[in-house]
């Protein structure tokens, strides 16, 4: 069984794989939310939450190649998502404001 | 000093012309009245003091402004040439001119404030033409002067353009001056090619002592600009059409100043028909020509405008005539003394229309001698100078024209024959005045006149008009040789300088055909009064009316131009519109523009508006390029 690495956690070390797939259980679970939910603020969360997965890759990698600069574009991330999620819903408090949208269906005015 | 007087001539009327544009909207009246007519005695002021200093010094002045293009070979000066003949030139341009313009305050007073206001902005604007025109220094300049003088032009025929037929005739005007406008510029760039100079000083000085192809060519196509600025045979059939614009622009423009720019345009480039054997002879066999046919024509026009303006383009010829010959002084005497008898004939005529109530035809005028006496007696004394009647103006400028003509040296009888046609004329236009004068101002009135009881024009428009009788009869005394070897001749001497003297003497027999003239013309004048007065004999017309069809219908000149010109152009334009014009440059961008809005609108439907849709088609497209990515990968 070749060796796929693996990150110090603490005292302890942790197989690297298991972390990578959870990030891509949660980058699936994000991008099929983003997919299939129709309500905005859930959408949002579900982009959050997509986000999140690249996060815990860059850091994973960035453990196992003891690279720091996997966890500064982690930071980084962070920050653009905080943006990010501040310019969506500044957009969705301007729609709500206008009318009530649950589905985002509903918003496809711009429609060739 | 002098060199910022001459830019002032030029710029002032082109001050006012920009002024009057600027402001014609708000600007009142009164201030229309003194910057119109204005601008132009200040430029009088300004001639007057340079030909003070030209008849004291008697130096021309070439006064170099600053270099306007420098490339290579081609040096471009502002400059403006103030020699005898330019000056000559602006005498007449500002001097008639403001007349002319001051006249007009009266004339136009029952047009609206904008159009008062914009026919004075034209007419300023036309006398900076000229100026520009005369001044010019060198070809560059001439050609924009002469392109401006015909721009004026056209502005001014079509003046009242909301009337079709002055809008046609405007631009029947400016297509004929743009052939000569052509003729000019192919002229200059022939000249560039040979001599490589843009000056008139520079080319004079490189022309060759002997005639040659290219001198021919330069001479022929100045003369086709002259020919069409001067309303010559075969150019000649705008000037009549011209009549369309307002009386003080038929006075200024079509008799006094621009339809002259021919003579001086030859005048001025004496030293290439000097040398040009063929061209110049040309001229002077086109002048007599235009002088004898115009005055056919005029013996049968009805409307009294298109009198003068055939009469106009006969004397034209004579002066054409003149130049042509070689006797340069002569033609431009006659120019100065027709300027004079035409401007007040022009304004003459304008007077009666304007108390007509615009009507023009002549046949419905009559009385106007117990009505309008002032002006009966100004238009009598200009009929008569025009007729060339001893002693005022027209005599004496006549009678040099012809007698230098008459006793010109020439192998072959080239002048004499010039001089035979010329003498035809001059009793053909003893016959058509006469007819004009009788028919408008002496018999009883028309009984469908217009107005029972006309007015006589207002002081503003009667100074002007005794002015010019006043000079009309006493001009003759500015050279009083009259093709004889007596008197002094100071037109002559005033113009030697540039024009040189004439080089051959007066012949001792030239009393005859002088004497012979001056009789039969007025003999001529005399004898119109038995058919159109007192009916005593049958008029011409009713033996051979052929002749009067003809010369009605202008020779069918017209007509001609018309199905060879016309015609063919409308006919090639339509072929290309249907053959080049729908199919290609129409149906082309159109089924471009209609092919790019068909696919589209294709396209648009993709644009679903769905959002979710979209972020599929983006996951898809993501796990696609990673699949392929990992596939390469593998097999790699």
């Amino acid at each position: 069984m070749p060796d796929y690495g693996q990150i110090q956690v603490g005292a302890g070390t942790l197989d690297a794989r298991l972390v990578l797939g959870l990030a891509f259980i949660l980058f699936l679970l994000g991008a099929l939310g983003v997919l299939v939910r129709r309500n905005p603020i859930v959408i949002l969360v579900c982009i959050e939450l997509m986000l999140n997965a690249a996060n815990l890759t860059l850091i994973t990698f960035a453990a196992q190649l003891h690279n720091l600069e996997g966890q500064l574009f982690a930071l980084m991330t962070m920050t653009v998502a905080a943006a990010e999620a501040v310019v969506g819903l500044a957009i969705l408090v301007d729609i709500f404001r206008v009318r009530d949208v649950e589905d985002v269906d509903e918003l496809s005015e711009l429609k060739g | 000093m002098l060199q910022t007087l001459a830019l002032a001539l030029l710029l002032l009327p082109a001050a006012g012309a920009l002024v009057l544009a600027l402001t014609a909207l708000t600007i009142p009246r009164t201030a229309v009245r003194l910057i119109g007519p204005g601008v132009v005695w200040l430029g009088f002021v300004c001639t007057l003091i340079l030909l003070v200093d030209s008849l004291q010094n008697n130096t021309a002045h070439d006064y170099t402004y600053w270099t306007w293009i420098k490339s290579g070979a081609f040096n471009l000066p502002v400059n403006l040439l103030v020699d005898r003949l330019s000056i000559f030139m602006c005498l007449v341009v500002t001097g008639v001119g403001g007349l002319i313009v001051t006249y007009a305050v009266g004339y136009m007073d029952h047009e609206g404030d904008a159009s008062y206001a914009r026919f004075f902005c034209y007419m300023d604007l036309f006398i900076f033409s000229m100026l520009l025109l005369v001044l010019a220094g060198n070809f560059v300049f001439l050609i924009m002067g002469w392109a401006m003088v015909g721009l004026s032009s056209y502005l001014l025929i079509g003046f009242y353009y909301w009337r079709y037929s002055a809008v046609a005739a405007a631009r029947k005007a400016f297509v004929m001056n743009v052939i000569g406008d052509i003729g000019l510029i192919l002229a200059t760039f022939a000249i560039f090619v040979q001599y490589h100079q843009t000056t008139f000083a520079g080319v004079f000085g490189a022309l060759p002592k002997a005639d040659g192809f290219w001198i021919e060519v330069i001479g022929f196509l100045l003369l086709v600009g002259a020919v069409a600025k001067s309303a010559q045979l075969p150019l000649h059939t705008w000037l009549p059409d011209a009549m369309e614009g307002p009386t003080p622009v038929s006075a200024l423009i079509h008799a006094a100043t621009m339809v002259t720019a021919g003579v001086y345009l030859i005048g001025r480039m004496h030293p290439i028909y000097d040398v040009a054997f063929w061209s110049h002879s040309t001229a002077a066999l086109l002048g007599a020509v235009t002088a004898l046919v115009a005055a056919t024509i005029g013996i049968v026009q009805t409307d009294i405008k298109r009198v003068l303006a055939y009469s106009t383009m006969s004397q034209i010829g004579y002066m054409f005539l003149g130049v042509g010959l070689g006797a340069y002084a002569a033609g431009f005497f006659h120019l100065l003394a027709h300027a004079f008898f035409k401007a007040l004939l022009f304004m003459g005529a304008g007077n009666v229309i304007h108390s007509m109530r615009d009507e023009q035809d002549m046949r419905k005028f009559g009385g106007l001698w117990k009505d309008m006496r002032v002006t009966s007696i100004c238009f009598l004394i200009g009929s008569l100078a025009l007729v060339g009647i001893f002693p005022l103006v027209g005599f004496f400028s006549k009678e040099v024209i012809l007698g230098d003509a008459f006793s010109k040296p020439d192998q072959g009888g080239f002048p004499q024959v010039m001089w035979a046609v010329g003498f035809l004329t001059a009793i053909l236009t003893g016959f058509y005045t006469g007819r004009m004068w009788w028919m408008a101002f002496w018999r009883e009135a028309a009984p469908d006149r217009p107005v029972a009881q006309p007015h006589e024009a207002p002081p503003v428009m009667m100074v002007p008009v005794i002015v010019l009788t006043v000079l009309t009869v006493i001009g003759g005394g500015l050279q009083i040789n009259a093709g004889f070897d007596v008197g002094w001749r100071k037109v002559e001497d005033f113009l030697a300088p540039v024009l040189g003297v004439l080089p051959w003497a007066p012949r001792s027999l030239e009393w005859i055909p002088t004497a012979a003239t001056l009789l039969l013309g007025g003999v001529a004048f005399l004898l119109a009064y038995n058919i159109y007065v007192n009916h005593t004999w049958r008029p011409w017309s009713a033996a051979v009316p052929w002749l009067q069809r003809l010369l009605e219908r202008k020779y069918y000149a017209d007509e001609l131009y018309d199905a060879l010109f016309v015609r063919t152009m409308d006919g090639a334009a339509n072929a290309g519109d249907k053959v080049l014009e729908e199919p290609v440059l129409d149906g082309l961008p159109t089924d471009i523009g209609a092919a790019t809005r068909a696919g589209a609108g294709t396209l648009a439907l993709t644009q679903s508006g769905f959002f979710r849709t979209y972020i599929l088609v983006f996951v898809g497209g993501a796990a696609i390029a990673l699949i392929l990515i990992l596939l390469v990968r593998a097999t790699s």
